[in-house]
This record gives C-alpha cells, sequence and structure tokens, in this order.
C-alpha cells in the first residue's frame, strides 16, 4: 500500500513536514476521505469482542456501515465536511500489485482453514478481508443517505482526492495512503478514520514543506517515490530508503541514475524494462476527473431513509439511527468557523527583530 | 540587552494571565520602543498582538532588538511566585539564552531572582493590513465580558449584529434564545459605562463563545474595550494599556452558505 518506507523517510529528512493536530485545528475545514481505504480498515477493525465482523439477522456483514454511520457523524460532530472517494478502475500497472495481494489473500484463507487455535482464524480471517463490490454500494448508498457527498474516482482514489485538495476544493486528502503526497495533495490527513482518537492522533503532512525540506523539486520527489517501491511496479533489488534519497540528491532523476548505475556496474541495477516512465506519467497525470466537474455539497441528512435503510433492512437500533441522523442535523447547521490565515497572508519570522514592534508603533 | 522595570509585578502578572490561554510558545520582540508580541492560537482563530510602549515602564532600556523566545505558560508560572506590589526587573543580554526577572520586596530586603531559558521559535506572522472598519463601539470591559457569559449557557456561539440604533449580542441553543440590547448612551459620572458607537453600514457576525470568553479575560486590564468590526472579516477587540495595548483579531463564523 502506497510508497514503501516513506513515512520515515519524511520523519528522518523532512521532520517539519509533520504536525500532530487535533479535531479542534481542522474544525470547518473540508476534507475528501478514501473510502475505499476506510471501508477497509472498518472491515478489519470494526468487530465484536470474539473477533468476527458484526452482522445484521440475516448473517451478512454490516461492519462497513457501523464503521462508516458512527465514524463520520463524529467527524461532523467535530465540525468538519467529509467528502467521500470511491476507487474507480484500478490503473493497468497495478494488476501486478493486485494480483499479488489476491494471492496472500488465498494463502491466509487456507492458513485459516488449517489453523487450530480461534485466535489463529481470526488473525488469518482479517488477512482475507477484501471490500466487495456490494459492500461499496451499500456505503455509497448510506453516505447518500446521510447528505454527505460520494465521489467516485474513474481511477485510484487517493489520486482523487490529491486532485480535490490541490484546487482547494477541500483542505486536505484523508487517507493512510502516503501515495496521496506523490499525487501531489498539499496536505494528507492520516488517522481521521481511526477508531480511538487518543491512541493515534491526526496526523497532518505538508508536501509543500515536505519538498523544501529535502530540497527537492516534485519531480524529484515523485522519482524518489517510485524508487522507493510504489504499487505499480517492483521495487528494485538493493535500493533500500537511504541510498535511494542519496542518489536522488546526487542525480536528480531516475534516469540519470539508472545511467550512473549501469556505468559504474556493481550489484544495485535499474531493469531496463523497469516501467518507471509510464509509472512517473501515472503520478503526474492519474486518471481523475478534474477538480471543477466536481459538485460537493452537504444537506440535511434523510432520516426516514436511514431508519428504512439501517433499521428495517439491517437491523441497526432504530433509536441508535434516528439520534445519529439527529447529530448530523445539528453538525450540518452550524456555522464553519473562520481561519484568520484565511483572510490574512502569513509571513515567516522576520529579518530583523526590530521591525513588526516598528511596523506597530507607526500603526499606533 | 534588555532591561525593563515595573514597579508592581501585578501589571505583567495581569497581562500575561489574560493571554495566557490562547498561546502556547512566542517570540517577544524588544526594541527601543517597547515589547511587542504577535501569535496566533493553535486553531488560528485568533490572534494575539500585545505592545508594551517603553512609557508603560519605570525604567527602560533596550539599545539593540533582542528575541525573547518564551513558553507563555512558564512566564506565568515564575511570575506567579511574585507578589503584586514587587518591583518587577526584565534582564536579558545580547544573545543570551536566558531571561532574569527579579522580584523585589520594596519595604523588606527580599530579591527572588529567576531565570528561564529562552527557545528558538520558528514563529509564523500574520500581515495585517491597516483597514477602516464598518463599525466601532467602545463599551466597558466588564459589561461585555459579563454579557457574553449569560449567552454562552445557551449556546456556543454568539451574534453580534450592530446598527445606528445600538448594539445586539444574541445567541440560540437547544434551551431556548436569548439577547441583550445596548443603545448608545453616555454616563457623565461613570464614564466607561458610555457606550459609543461609530458606523458606517451595519454589521452582523457570529463568533464562537468560547474564544470570545477567552479573549475577555483582558477586561481585568481596562475598563473599556473597542469593538470593531466589517461584515465577512475578522474582527479587531482592544483593551488599552496605559502605555500600549492587547489586541485580539478574532475570525468570525462563515455565516453566507452552510453548505458550501
Amino acid at each position: 500500500m502506497g510508497i514503501k518506507g516513506l513515512y520515515k523517510v519524511v520523519s528522518d529528512h523532512a521532520p517539519g513536514a509533520i504536525r500532530i493536530t487535533d479535531w479542534k485545528a481542522l474544525g470547518g475545514r473540508k476534507v475528501a476521505i478514501d473510502a475505499s481505504m476506510s471501508l477497509y480498515q472498518f472491515l478489519i477493525a470494526v468487530r465484536q469482542n470474539d473477533g468476527f465482523q458484526l452482522a445484521g439477522s440475516d448473517g451478512e456483514t454490516t461492519s462497513h456501515l457501523i464503521g462508516m454511520f458512527y465514524r463520520t457523524i463524529r467527524i461532523i460532530e467535530n465540525g468538519l465536511k467529509p467528502a467521500y472517494v470511491f476507487d474507480g478502475k484500478p490503473p493497468d500497472l497495478k494488476s501486478e500489485e493486485l494480483k499479488k495481494r489476491d494471492a496472500l489473500r488465498e494463502k491466509a484463507t487456507k492458513s485459516k482453514e488449517d489453523a487450530a487455535t480461534s485466535e489463529d482464524v481470526n488473525r488469518f480471517e482479517r488477512r482475507t478481508v477484501k471490500v466487495t463490490r456490494e459492500q461499496n454500494e451499500e456505503a455509497k448508498k448510506l453516505l447518500r443517505l446521510m447528505g454527505i457527498p460520494v465521489i467516485e474516482a474513474p481511477g485510484e482514489a487517493e489520486a482523487q482526492c490529491a486532485i480535490l485538495a490541490k484546487a482547494n476544493k477541500v483542505y486536505a486528502a484523508a487517507t493512510e495512503d502516503m501515495d496521496t503526497l506523490t499525487f501531489g495533495s498539499p496536505i494528507l490527513l492520516r488517522h481521521l478514520t481511526a477508531g480511538d482518537q487518543k491512541k493515534s492522533p491526526i496526523t497532518e503532512l505538508n508536501t509543500g514543506k515536505v519538498l523544501e525540506e529535502m530540497r527537492l523539486s516534485r519531480e524529484e520527489f515523485v522519482d524518489l517515490c517510485i524508487l522507493l517501491g510504489c504499487d505499480y511496479c517492483d521495487p528494485i533489488r538493493g535500493m533500500g530508503p537511504t541510498t535511494a534519497v542519496k542518489l536522488m540528491k546526487e542525480f536528480h532523476s531516475i534516469d540519470k541514475i539508472k545511467a550512473h548505475l549501469d556505468e559504474k556496474g556493481g550489484k544495485v541495477q535499474i531493469p531496463d524494462d523497469w516501467p518507471y516512465e509510464a509509472v512517473r506519467k501515472l503520478f503526474h497525470e492519474p486518471d481523475t476527473t478534474p477538480a471543477d466537474q466536481v459538485e460537493l455539497k452537504w444537506t440535511d441528512p434523510d432520516v426516514e431513509g436511514l431508519v428504512e435503510f439501517l433499521v428495517k433492512e439491517k437491523g441497526f437500533s432504530e433509536d441508535r439511527v434516528r439520534s445519529g441522523a439527529a447529530k448530523l442535523t445539528k453538525g450540518s447547521s452550524v456555522a464553519p468557523q473562520g481561519r484568520l490565515t484565511d483572510f490574512f497572508k502569513v509571513s515567516k519570522r522576520p529579518a530583523t527583530p526590530d521591525k513588526p514592534a516598528n511596523k506597530k508603533k507607526a500603526k499606533k | 540587552m534588555l532591561e525593563a522595570k515595573l514597579d508592581a509585578a501585578s501589571q505583567l502578572k495581569k497581562i500575561v494571565e489574560a493571554i495566557r490561554d490562547m498561546l502556547g510558545e512566542c517570540n517577544i520582540e524588544c526594541n527601543e520602543t517597547g515589547l511587542a508580541l504577535q501569535s496566533l492560537d493553535k486553531s488560528h482563530i485568533v490572534l494575539v498582538s500585545l505592545l508594551l510602549g517603553s512609557d508603560g515602564f519605570s525604567e527602560y532600556r533596550c539599545d539593540r532588538g533582542v528575541t525573547l523566545g518564551l513558553n507563555i505558560n512558564s512566564l506565568a508560572t515564575v511570575l506567579r511566585c511574585a507578589n503584586n506590589d514587587d518591583i518587577l526587573t526584565l534582564r536579558s543580554e545580547d544573545r543570551a539564552n536566558e531571561l532574569i526577572l527579579t522580584f523585589e520586596d520594596s519595604k523588606a530586603d527580599r530579591i527572588s531572582e529567576f531565570n528561564l531559558r529562552l527557545m528558538d521559535i520558528d514563529q509564523e506572522y500574520l500581515a495585517i493590513p491597516e483597514t477602516e472598519y464598518a463599525a466601532t463601539v467602545v463599551m466597558s470591559a466588564a459589561v461585555l465580558q459579563r454579557t457574553l457569559r449569560d449567552l454562552s449557557a445557551l449556546s456556543e456561539a454568539v451574534t453580534i449584529e450592530i446598527d445606528k440604533e445600538g448594539i445586539r449580542f444574541s445567541a440560540e441553543g437547544d434551551l431556548g434564545k436569548g439577547s441583550t440590547h445596548f443603545k448608545p448612551c453616555v454616563d457623565m459620572e461613570n464614564a466607561e459605562n458610555s457606550i459609543n458607537i461609530t458606523l458606517s453600514e451595519p454589521v452582523s457576525l457570529s463568533f464562537n463563545l468560547q474564544y470570545f470568553s477567552n479573549i475577555t479575560k483582558a477586561s481585568s486590564l481596562s475598563s473599556t474595550v473597542t469593538l470593531q468590526m466589517t461584515a465577512g472579516m475578522p474582527a479587531q477587540i482592544e483593551y488599552k494599556l496605559p502605555s500600549g495595548h492587547v489586541r485580539y483579531y478574532f475570525a468570525p463564523k462563515i455565516e453566507d452558505d452552510p453548505y458550501a
């Protein structure tokens, strides 16, 4: 998932780009959430005490709906405006990676059958989790009833989130996938939909600061991410994060690094058929809907529709659905808080310390 | 170097207590004209701007600009060790990494000295353009604080409307709603109870009450407060000091389109 070891590279080389933040600091912001990632998290994390997924009376899993419903309410109650982006067709380049993931799932299914203890069954069961088409459709239906915008990306959801953030349609992209940075989202929020906020506070990554502190251009950064290992091509044998960063700073592009390694010989080699140019194109021009064609509109929830769907079809408790819907109505009626940084220009520390005082004096 | 003396420590204690809840670490810039501080709160909703002119000190010397990077809460902790009528001295050498505070009891022979470590803080500053506000209201600081406290029982937001009839504070919540209206007036005996409104056009803005009540902690610093507002812009709220001011820029709630 995402870029191999990118978080560590960023925290080592650009610590200033990572900020631990809280709900309060995000109040009033619009965020684009990678729905596919969230659903996957819910299916894994929202479980009963015995470790099995929550299910309705017909035995069908409801973990994804419970997660979506309650966590979205919490996001709204904290004053944020979420929009969910769903995956479309994965890029052709990803097919190898997806095959690998399927193979892992199959292996886990097998291990599960062989597993002796319930603990093992539980562990392997989590590894077999895959978000089905029906679960995706149910989540979309739920969100629409809740009055939350649903965006269906033509390609990867995190790329679409990044495009929306880049065009200032939303403040940030919220996902765990680090390749959102590679797709060019100015701000990435991690752990926004995580379960217990106290255990994992929201982490905010700022792409501009990553580039600034690592002294890389955006092109160099994308190339670096490809070198580190992404979902779209095999990693280079022997190319760890330290080497990748060092080579990128010295040679500035994969083409030049490849030429250098070819010339130098040695163990670490970039194969001739490595499709990095196609991957690079994918990161720079991903398959997305242009931001100006995406309409984000938050409306009041359809309470009766929610009751019909969640209570009658899925067996949720009616009281809880109604009180949740009331929270949504309340959340959508509260006017968002403005920010001074939206009104006034931010400048860095003045060069000479006596300047701001002088300015203030002149103002008096 | 900086050397500044106040005849009563309470002057600085009150200021620091008023602003500490909103601020963490920030830089105090010192030069020959006085001390200045500008800092955003963590959520970027309120900007605190403090100016202590050199005239406000009984003795003041600062030949070259000094930046004091401080944790305001640490400063408050140290200042609590001073009695209100102690003589307070702030001292910092050029390029020193500490601020020395001395508290002298004017009657007895006690002198306490505290050294606060300074920090190198990479701080963001906001450039605030010079603006003419649509409405300016001068009123009693205590009355404003009380009014907002009353309304905070009802809601987390207050709406302030200013027109030529006066200034109106209102809030609405699950309990119900409430409002207080003040007409412009002149009180000859107690000048601070006067309400003076200057208006070029009517204004209506909503603010978060939690932050507003933090701002009104500065009521202990001045008998009157000046509210300046323009529709769709941050409000400026100023408490005058004998020489200088504590000024807040406060971002309003965005009213126009709740779904946008």
